[in-house]
């Protein structure tokens, strides 16, 4: 059984996990003819060798830095809070006691600790990091997942960039066309029949009539008179091509199918929305996905965190036990499998927690620190990138930016951030203005 | 920081006499009046916020660079002229030497400075801030400040791609000298692709097209339309009948810009096109028939107009899109305030009340939520900055946000115009579910801690605390008829709905820097909206009557380039409730929603609350948030996937092939039938015989006639009005 304590699902600005919309594909921007073209001649080409992906864990909400990776137990109590911390297999790096499998697992983690911005609210901060570019009015940035699945291709059978269950506004693929917008899967994938929507005909549609009917629908569209093509029309027919690749490769659509999964994997993960959306995560690219966001809420703390963050109430009620299970179990998992080489995976919220505890036994929003972990595609791991300060409120040295972090995520996965994108009204765009490569990551 | 500390400590020992002596010469007596060369207001900030010092992402920052703060692009001159003379213990500025300046080292870069070198040593910037602090660093006249810019030239600016032409910005100051701020102004473009714009305010046009080029400087705000012609040689040939003055005014810009127009749309098209803008469904297969059929005369599509104004689906159809402007949700409003509200709405709607009245129903509402509609308008949010924001947003048109924290960067509006509007909505209450105004409550600028005076946006104070309701005041200024903030964003809005995008883009952000692509033709509607008495009916019976608005959605080789000026009929894909909708029509088989009898059409639901994943994933706004923004909801792959798979049509096309197979027609009759359930046309001389003969050789001629039901209703056209 899966159950979020009620109130932590929220965010403090009303936001529950049931906002977070499909994501908008149809956008007004839509795909040009070249893109299009592009689009299909990638759908040619074969997979040759296995190339990167990279799983975003988001921490929707903000999770305390205190409570997670960046604990001060020479502070004072009332900076400090409740919880110890333990060692971990990395000398040096000790992480919060609720996170024991992550701490066993810390050989294969580059951990941050001293992401530092400005930007302290949810929609601007999530912005900022998903995307590496503050919120700017006259442009929309695309998040990194829709860069990723621009530059490396998007015909394959299985989407190149999806969100687990939900996406939030920032990942969507802003000036870039809808097509690189992430396919949300929706609802709940711990419940155990669960079956992303729509990937099946009706029984009484066989094989055959469901090519004849695409053929059908194709004659319809060459008649087509009265409807010009448009980046509208062209995104839409892109979204069908899509669609059809997805529905016609079996493969593909297994890698949806929890229910392939032995039961004692899904158990290793735990049930929680976390552990089953690694775990797909897991699978989405182990079927050729690029890139996977596993969103998680419920960290947005401003109360109560010390019962939030444990198992305090039952055994499944506390964020820390099902993020340790999660995490620890994806980065063995896929190091059992060949797949941490090709796989980056990446852990953050939009920002860290305020490092005095409030009079509501929690924490506020506090963009000044944050932790951020890195592990896998040839990521150096057990090893420890910046510091906060005595009581966790700023860098103490080596400060990463969040344009610092995306443009590392970019290059690992082989983009350059540096290559210019032409936006719908012509105007010449780096992907990222800003930013630098974390060396040490490597 | 702290090392900084020290730093300044050090120096200050080091130079503490000569800084104390600086410090001496820098007090400004009292009420010395400097002219305007040192005033630094006027002056020096302006070279400053030119240098790129006072930007957001440096010192203009929230919490400045390296312990040095100044207001963002320069809003707070008074401000800004205590961080650099007397922070720190006006350790910033050497009045005896200020070549030595760290003012002026650190942007030279003979220091360490993060933001590299703003500023040369040989440079007019450079010699106006070493004289400025010569003069003991003053800041002169406290009054003095720019009150308005303008630029020339500011429209009309035609040329060919690669041609240049420099700009010049005058200011008006408020003691009345102008000034030429030329060198010092900020330019940058709305779109680098049609035009850029360099430091020195050239203009280089880059391609085909009209855009504008934004001008700040000293706190106002100022733009220039350029561009160029979409081809060479006469304009003569491009013309088309005017119905009225809409198609005038986008006539001129046509010929301006020489894009040659498209030519009128054909019936059918015209009918599907008029059912969908003005009441949200399709046509049925008879109404096609029926209309196609009708000898042309005049009149003939005026007659349609003039019925679907006055039947009820166009008060559903624009009940929903009011709805969603006005957020209605019961998620916020409680079941039973959501649908009072709406209720109200729609009946508003159905005797189409003046919309200026409905305004003011809005903003002057009284009573208890359950009973009263209008009431629910202020459930909004009590924090009367938020409701500023709302109302601002949605009744005129623009985004005031930024000016919550500091003055808006590209906007007119600074913190004093936000807090004053801010301040109509503090004496707003709730005692429970009733709405009242309480004789108490004030807005306070956060900065002074001041009560801020009710005070409408770019107008005057409030003369005298009024007893009685502020916002009766607010809503005196919005609907007063000199005032065009309101109409024009009303009628943007409704312009966009009917032809597919806003002669303002976005419609919520109206502003001097974002300019009409047409600035004549919203004046222009604006001034008849309020001419009609703030008819709605009226203003949809001009646009959808106009020759602009019937023209065909096919383009020419040059108007295909075009997206702003209507010389064709823009796609709009059908949106979530129409979409669904359109589908149940088709198919005789509607949507089954809980909580209301079946047959309901998704047009008519009160709220997003209504669970429905087709509707979700077609897009329907979720009233949580603005739906102007392009940031679309729903759509996509999954949207895709829904209609390919989903039971959205799979589940519909049995029962309408029941109806259609109840009586036995040829296959020809079938497939025209098909046709004008769904593309509200017959099938053209290629379509008919091919489909005639599919259904003929199909094994099974259900199974043919579903599919090809299926395929219509996947197909590009019947997705989109075009």
């Amino acid at each position: 059984m899966s159950i979020e304590s009620g109130p932590v699902c929220l965010r403090c600005d009303g936001v529950s996990r049931r906002d977070f919309l499909h994501l908008g594909a149809l956008s007004c921007l839509g795909l040009s003819l070249a893109d299009l073209f592009r689009f299909q001649a990638l759908a040619g080409s074969p997979g040759s060798k296995r190339e990167l992906s990279c799983i975003l864990i988001w921490l929707d909400g903000g999770p305390s830095h205190l409570e997670t990776f960046d604990p001060k137990p020479d502070a004072p109590i009332e900076v400090r809070g409740e919880f110890k911390p333990i060692s971990t297999s990395v000398a040096g790096i000790q992480i919060c006691e609720h996170l024991p499998r992550t701490a066993k697992i810390m050989r294969e983690v580059a951990l941050i600790r001293s992401l530092t911005h400005e930007l302290g609210n949810h929609d601007t901060g999530s912005h900022y990091l998903l995307t590496g570019h503050r919120p700017a009015p006259v442009v929309q940035y695309p998040s990194l997942g829709s860069v990723v699945a621009r530059e490396t291709g998007v015909a394959r059978a299985l989407p190149p960039y999806i969100a687990i269950p939900d996406a939030v506004p920032a990942a969507g693929s802003g000036y870039l066309p809808g097509a690189y917008s992430p396919f949300a899967i929706g609802g709940d994938p711990s419940k155990l029949d669960y079956k992303v929507r729509d990937l099946e005909p009706p029984e009484s549609i066989g094989f055959e009539r469901v090519n004849r009917r695409r053929t059908m629908q194709q004659t319809l569209d060459d008649f087509a008179r009265d409807v010009e093509q448009s980046p509208a029309t062209v995104s839409r027919d892109a979204f069908y091509a899509q669609a059809y690749r997805l529905l016609t490769s079996a493969e593909a659509k297994g890698a949806f199918d929890l229910s392939q999964e032995p039961r004692q994997v899904r158990e290793r993960y735990g049930g929680r929305r976390i552990g089953t959306g690694c775990l797909l995560a897991r699978r989405l690219v182990e079927a050729g996905t690029r890139f996977v966001t596993v969103v998680d809420n419920g960290w947005d703390m401003h109360q109560q965190i010390f019962k939030a963050m444990p198992d305090a109430f039952f055994p499944g009620s506390g964020k820390l036990p099902a993020l340790d299970m999660a995490y620890s179990s994806l980065i063995t998992d896929l190091r059992e499998r060949g797949l941490l080489e090709t796989t980056l995976v990446v852990m953050m919220g939009e920002f860290g927690r305020t490092p005095k505890i409030n009079a509501a036994a929690g924490r506020d929003h506090w963009p000044r620190a944050g932790s951020v972990l890195f592990s896998g595609a040839g990521v150096r791991g057990g090893q420890l990138i910046g510091e906060t300060d005595a009581y966790g409120e700023t860098p103490a040295e080596r400060p990463v930016r969040p344009e610092d972090v995306a443009f590392s995520i970019l290059k690992i996965l082989g983009v350059d951030a540096n290559k210019e994108y032409m936006t719908p009204s012509g105007r010449p765009l780096k992907i990222l203005s800003e930013g630098g490569f974390i060396g040490e990551l490597i | 920081m702290a090392g900084e500390i020290e730093e300044v400590i050090g120096k200050m020992k080091h130079r503490g006499m000569l800084a104390a002596l600086g410090l001496v010469l820098a007090l400004p007596g009292p009420a010395v009046a400097r002219d305007n060369q040192f005033s630094f207001a006027t002056r020096i900030l302006p070279v400053l916020t030119k240098a790129g010092c006072n930007t957001g992402a440096c010192h203009g920052a929230a919490t400045g660079q390296g312990g040095f703060k100044l207001s963002l692009l320069g809003y707070d001159p008074e401000q800004d002229h205590d961080a650099i003379t007397r922070e720190l213990g006006g350790r910033r500025v050497d009045l005896g030497a200020p070549d030595q300046s760290l003012l002026l080292r650190k942007p030279t870069r003979q220091l360490e400075h993060e933001g590299g070198r703003r500023i040369k040593r040989d440079s007019d910037a450079y010699r106006i801030l070493v004289e400025w602090l010569a003069e003991g660093a003053p800041y002169g006249s406290r009054d003095t400040q720019v009150i308005r810019i303008e630029v020339k030239p500011s429209d009309g600016l035609l040329l060919k791609p690669g041609q240049s032409r420099p700009l010049k910005v005058i200011a008006h100051l408020s003691d009345g000298t102008v000034e030429d701020a030329t060198p010092l102004a900020l330019y940058s473009s709305n779109d680098d692709g049609v035009a850029a714009v360099d430091r020195e305010g050239v203009v280089t046009v880059k391609n085909r097209g009209l855009t504008a080029i934004m001008i700040r400087y000293s706190g106002q705000v100022a733009a220039a339309r350029v561009g160029a012609p979409y081809q060479e040689g006469q304009a003569a040939a491009i013309s088309f009948p005017v119905r009225n003055f809409i198609d005038e005014q986008v006539l001129v810009e046509l010929k301006r810009l020489r894009i040659p127009p498209s030519p009128l749309c054909d019936d059918a098209t015209f009918l599907r096109r008029v059912h969908l803008d003005v009441a949200g469904r399709l046509p049925t297969a008879e109404e096609v028939k029926a209309f196609v059929a009708r000898p042309a005369t005049a009149g003939k599509r005026e007659q349609v107009i003039d019925r679907l104004l006055t039947s009820p689906d166009f008060v559903d159809f624009w009940t929903l899109k009011f709805g969603d402007l006005l957020m209605i949700n019961s998620k916020k409003l409680g079941e039973e305030g959501a649908r009072v509200y709406h209720d109200w709405l729609r009946q508003q709607i159905a005797e189409n009340s003046p919309l200026d009245r409905v305004v003011r129903e809005l903003l002057t509402a009284q009573g208890d939520c359950a009973q009263s509609g209008p009431a629910n308008f202020h459930k909004f949010t009590t924090d009367p900055r938020d409701m500023g924001e709302f109302v601002s947003r949605i009744l005129l048109g623009t985004r005031v946000a930024c000016a919550r924290c500091h003055n808006h960067p590209f906007d007119r509006w600074n913190m004093d115009d936000y807090y004053h509007f801010a301040a109509y909505f503090a004496r707003t209450g709730f005692d429970n579910q009733q709405l009242v105004q309480r004789p108490f409550g004030e807005v306070l600028h956060p900065k002074t801690g001041k009560a801020m005076r009710p005070q409408p946006l770019g107008g005057r104070a409030e003369s005298m605390e009024r007893a009685g309701d502020r916002r009766t005041a607010l809503a005196d200024w919005m609907t007063a008829p000199e005032n065009p903030l309101f109409p024009r964003a009303i009628a943007n809005r409704i312009w966009k709905e009917l032809m597919g995008r806003g002669l303002v883009e976005p419609v919520d952000d109206l502003r001097p820097t974002n300019p009409p692509s047409n600035p004549a033709l919203l004046k222009a509607l604006a001034v008849d909206f309020i001419r009609q008495g703030y008819d709605l009916r009226s203003l949809i019976r001009t646009i959808t009557t106009s020759r602009t608005y019937q023209l065909s959605s096919q383009v020419n080789a040059i108007n295909r380039q075009e997206d702003s000026f209507f010389s064709h009929a823009y796609l709009k894909p059908l949106t979530a409730q129409v979409l669904a909708d359109a589908i149940a029509q088709a198919t005789s088989a509607p949507e089954e929603f809980s909580g209301y009898p079946p047959g309901t059409r998704a047009v008519t639901l009160i709220d997003p609350q209504t669970p429905s994943y087709t509707l979700d994933v077609f897009g329907r706004c979720p009233r949580t948030v603005g739906c102007e923004s392009a940031a679309q909801f729903g759509g996509g792959l999954s949207q895709a996937l829904h209609l390919v798979n989903g039971p959205v049509v799979n589940g519909k096309t049995d029962k309408a092939l029941s109806r259609l197979l109840a009586e036995p027609s040829s296959n020809r009759v079938m497939v025209e039938e098909l046709y004008l359930r769904t593309m509200s046309r017959m099938p053209d001389a290629r379509e008919l015989p091919y489909w005639e003969n599919f259904l003929s050789q199909a094994g099974s001629k259900r199974e043919a006639l579903e599919d090809l039901l299926w395929a219509l209703l996947n197909s590009r056209e019947f997705a989109f009005n075009h």
